[in-house]
């Protein structure tokens, strides 16, 4: 290598910039902020969570999609020319119930064994379904943070509720379900409660991991020793990753209490059947799923039910992801 | 090591104790028409609380779990109630363990080898196409249903590979469905794990060390890396094993294999106490087990573990 | 782009030269520039320090050398001269292995999570012996307990087999020297090798890598942003200010001679150079943010006596001294004469009073 080419002597430098006009080589003024501005992102917190959550197609797809049809669940009944979910319909010429009529213009997803619409029963179903599960969610939410915060703050109580932890994380959640929708008997009201008494041992653990790290974490201690008030390092310090646990868990608790209710449902301990549900829809499908004909019962309302779920499993994942501060630029 | 075994297994034993306590005083809570079946109609009121005198049920709580517990002591479950009257419960229990068990242990086995090997091809080909589809793949098993998913794997599953649709313990082919079945949650739960620890791994500063030593990508991967993850994986056996377990229940249930699963879905609507008590303890012990063991698994591989325990040194 | 270089008279017996590296990352879809045609020379057996602050690039440059750029990062133009090979080309993983840990070593910043946690040290040095000397475990296990002795850990013989978390922060420091040792490389590359450390254990760290240098006569690059270990140990020192080096000369020239006005601020913020009773130097703002494209001298805006060209053309390198240069439009003959501040002046007086 040519060595001496490289090294730009001062006449040779002056050479080669002599196309510069000469007044540049005077003093330029100072702006002190000037030199601030260069190193400034123009960070903000939400606004880069919800553009990373947004870069994703796939996200927004979902969002969209599953927003139109929760709209559609709740607009459809108002509707004209609805059918009702619980009635039995017959058929006008033989005065006999419309028995696992085919989907056609009339029963536009079939009717099921005794003669009910399907379609209408579908999104009667998908109300009941969700319904539970935002209600799950809300409380298994509050008892979590509720149970997570007592845990994590009070430290004598924190051996008596590590002990509890212990014991409801020990016994398999399918027994805790099984038992209490048992002793509560079918209902409503049952199912959520039921359903309530597992879920929210995730988030407590949570929530108090979490403040045992606001407690002991040095980027907080410095915090506090500026004078920053508690309530500023939980809005700022400890909120971000909160916001993101809680939204996944509340998320995913709704595609779980509706597995949940398929479950019991099979096993006799779900909704009484006059209360059109997921979950009973598709026991209903899954009695006669041998007749290859009938089976537009069973794979209709598993349809509705797989997009729910999965979509608010992906939104919720993506969301948590996206309110993950390291995963901001 | 031999003392931390110990303070584990005390505490195992403790909690398995709370755990039974409050599943049976849970159980106390039942309505009492539950435990005559059809018969409850055709009794006198004396007759029934004869028939509760004689299941123990009208003494006071602490004298029934004490009687349990006293029995529990001299190897004697109780006998079932009303599923197989009069019938020692470890009788109607024994010639179900074997399919629970080669179930069990079947689908664990599968889910560990598919499982661990799926999480480490999702970590080797991070944001690419078989991370993509495994993830696919997770999703789904997470997202929908096992009470849905399963079914379908039932009806189609027995069409498309011929193969029987319910269980037949003379007919081998009629055992792969279900241990089939039982394997996708564990393994979708596996692979995630897997992959989450070999990418919090790969970040780490030893990785960067190893790698500006002069190893080769696929050395630092498997003599760092996938041997590192392996270690909060043991944490997760136990939580497997549970799920196992639920998707046991109504494995067994849907495809009439003659477990211990199924038989719990019977005996809690039939309201049957003892079998209830006896299978909440084996099923909880198993968990129980498993959390126990995924710990000394932990400290078995970590030889941090013991020095922070006793030097708690950094 | 004309790019400065450091002197020619070490050129002969030059180990390692870089021209005009750019090195670009991907983050989220946005390029960075993090290194913006970065030129260095390096000498056989001598001991450079790259010294600026953080984010300036400084460790993305030599980390370029072994190819360890992270996944979102490559090298976008440029040139890295070594043993007649342009490393820069390098593409495959196997070109790698030739150099890395064999040819050029690394000594990482924090030895506390350097080491893997779960494999005995003796392990982990005997590991890098077998992959490049290719001796059986056994031997490799002998050698590297001598390693052990050699970098200071008393009684190898049970140290080896111990794990990180037994070793005190400076002892693992040692064991990572002891692993960029094992193959004999070229080229060591130290990155803040001391930060992380105590004071005391600082000194015995520098002193034990000076000692091995001697013994094994290897070239040494410190990354720093400590000016006291680089005022220790290095023969010559280079200035990085956003991705670039903007002055590179002996030390005693960039201490004493200083040309660029980064480098001025620099020193003028070193507490021991403070004037008693006047507040300490700081230098105000932030460096670039590098996803933006960087017009002229990049100091500029944070330079109170910046020239109207600094912010129109990029400064060429300007020749001090044959050992020395500095981009800076300062050394142009155009520019306004422009006084280097107080403690700057008063360092030189010092120097040249001491010389006299």
């Amino acid at each position: 290598m040519d060595e001496a080419s490289v090294i730009v002597k001062a006449e040779a430098a002056a050479a080669a910039s002599r196309g510069i006009d000469p007044s540049l080589f005077a003093f330029a003024d100072f702006d002190r902020e000037a030199g601030e501005r260069i190193g400034y992102s123009n960070y903000s917190y939400w606004r880069s969570t919800l553009r990373v959550f947004f870069r994703s197609r796939l996200s927004v797809l979902l969002l969209v999609s599953l927003g139109l049809l929760l709209l559609f669940t709740f607009v459809q009944p108002l509707i004209p020319g609805q059918k009702s979910p619980t009635v039995i319909y017959n058929d006008p010429a033989t005065g006999t119930q419309y028995r696992n009529v085919a989907p056609g213009a009339q029963f536009w997803f079939g009717t099921n064994s005794i003669g009910q619409d399907l379609w209408s029963r579908i999104w009667s179903g998908t109300r009941t379904s969700l319904l539970i599960g935002f209600l799950v969610g809300i409380v298994e939410m509050l008892v979590g943070i509720l149970y997570g915060a007592l845990w994590g703050y009070v430290r004598r109580l924190d051996r008596p509720l590590t002990e509890v932890y212990n014991v409801l994380n020990n016994i398999p959640t399918t027994i805790i379900l099984m038992l209490l929708a048992y002793i509560l008997k079918p209902s409503f009201r049952t199912m959520v409660i039921a359903m309530c008494a597992t879920g929210w041992i995730g988030l407590a653990r949570f929530i108090r991991n979490q403040i045992v790290i606001i407690r002991d974490r040095e980027y907080n201690l410095a915090s506090r020793c500026l004078g920053t008030s508690t309530g500023r390092i939980i809005g700022k310090n400890l909120l971000p990753y909160l916001v993101s646990v809680i939204m996944l868990q509340t998320a995913l608790s709704i595609p779980g209490t509706i597995g949940w209710e398929v479950f019991l449902t099979y096993i006799g301990l779900g909704l009484p059947v006059s209360i059109p549900s997921l979950g009973n829809l598709v026991n209903e499908g899954r009695r006669i799923m041998m007749s290859p004909e009938l089976r537009y019962q069973l794979i209709f309302p598993t349809l509705v039910l797989s997009f729910i779920t999965i979509s608010l499993y992906v939104l919720g994942n993506a969301f948590s992801d996206a309110s993950d501060p390291r995963n901001h630029v | 090591m031999l003392k931390y075994s110990f303070k584990r297994v005390a505490q195992s034993a403790v909690t398995l104790f709370i755990v039974v306590t409050f599943v049976f005083l849970l159980m106390r809570l039942l309505p009492v028409e539950g435990y005559f079946g059809d018969r409850y109609d055709k009794l006198t009121a004396s007759q029934r609380e004869a028939v509760l005198h004689k299941m123990g049920l009208l003494d006071p709580w602490y004298v029934q779990i004490g009687g349990f517990y006293e029995r529990l002591m001299r190897g004697d479950l109780g006998t079932s109630s009303i599923y197989r009257q009069d019938i020692p419960v470890a009788e109607v229990i024994a010639p179900r363990i074997p399919y629970s068990v080669y179930f069990g242990l079947v689908a664990t086995a599968i889910s560990l080898v598919a499982g661990l090997a799926m999480g480490v091809h999702m970590a080797r080909h991070k944001g690419r196409f078989w991370d993509r589809t495994w993830t696919a793949y997770v999703v789904f098993i997470n997202a929908v249903p096992l009470a849905v998913y399963l079914l379908f794997i039932q009806l189609y599953g027995s069409d498309l590979l011929a193969l029987p649709i319910l269980f037949d313990k003379h007919r081998p082919i009629s055992w792969i469905l279900p241990a089939l079945s039982m394997s996708l949650a564990g393994i979708a739960g596996y692979a995630m794990w897997m992959r989450r620890f070999m990418v919090d791994e790969l970040n780490r500063d030893y990785v960067k060390l190893a790698r500006a030593k002069g190893l080769s990508s696929s050395a630092v991967m498997v003599k760092h890396v996938m041997r590192n993850a392996y270690v909060p994986m043991a944490q997760y056996l136990p939580a497997a094993i549970l799920a196992t377990i639920s998707g046991s229940i109504y494995i067994e249930s849907l495809y009439s294999i003659p477990g211990m699963g199924g038989l719990l879905v019977d005996v809690i609507q039939r309201q049957d106490n003892p079998m209830v008590q006896a299978l909440v303890l084996i099923f909880s012990s198993i968990g129980i087990l498993g959390l126990f063991l995924g710990d000394i698994l932990m400290a078995l591989f970590d030889p941090r573990i013991k020095f922070v325990k006793s030097e708690g040194a950094r | 782009m004309s790019a400065g270089d450091c002197p020619a008279a070490l050129a002969s017996r030059a180990i390692l030269s870089v021209r005009d590296l750019v090195v670009k990352f991907n983050l989220r879809g946005r390029v960075l520039t993090a290194i913006r045609g970065a030129s260095l020379e390096l000498a056989e057996g001598e001991t450079l320090a790259i010294v600026g602050e953080s984010g300036s690039g400084k460790s993305v440059f030599t980390k370029s050398f072994i190819g360890m750029e992270d996944q979102n990062g490559w090298i976008d133009s440029g040139s890295i001269g070594f043993e007649g090979e342009d490393l820069a080309k390098f593409r495959r993983e196997e070109d790698w292995l030739r150099i890395r840990g064999r040819k050029i070593s690394m000594v990482f910043q924090d030895p506390m999570t350097a080491l893997n946690p779960l494999r005995s040290v003796g392990r982990q040095i005997a590991e890098v012996i077998e992959l490049h000397q290719g001796l059986p475990p056994g031997m490799a296990e002998r050698s590297a307990i001598e390693l052990l002795a050699r970098v200071g850990i008393p009684d190898p013989e049970t140290r080896h087999r111990q794990y990180p978390h037994e070793f005190s922060g400076g002892m693992r420091q040692r064991v990572v020297i002891a692993i960029a040792m094992a193959c004999k490389p070229r080229i060591l590359i130290c990155d803040e090798p001391t930060t992380a450390l105590d004071v005391t254990i600082q000194a015995q760290i520098l002193g034990l890598i000076k000692a091995l240098q001697k013994d094994f006569g290897f070239t040494t690059v410190y990354i720093t942003h400590d000016l006291g270990v680089v005022a220790n140990v290095a023969d010559r020192v280079a200035v990085m200010y956003a991705g670039k080096i903007v002055e590179c000369g002996t030390a005693e020239e960039v201490f004493y001679d200083p040309r660029h006005p980064y480098t001025w601020a620099l020193l003028s913020s070193l507490p021991q150079l403070g004037i008693k009773g006047r507040p300490l130097y700081s230098i105000s703002g932030t460096p670039p943010n590098l996803f933006n494209e960087v017009v002229g001298d990049a100091f500029a805006p944070r330079n109170p006596q910046a020239l109207k060209i600094d912010f129109v053309h990029e400064p060429p390198a300007f020749e001090v001294s044959p050992t020395h240069w500095a981009a800076t439009w300062l050394l142009d003959p155009r520019s306004p004469p422009v006084e280097p501040p107080a403690a700057i002046k008063a360092m030189r007086a010092k120097y040249e009073r001491s010389l006299s």
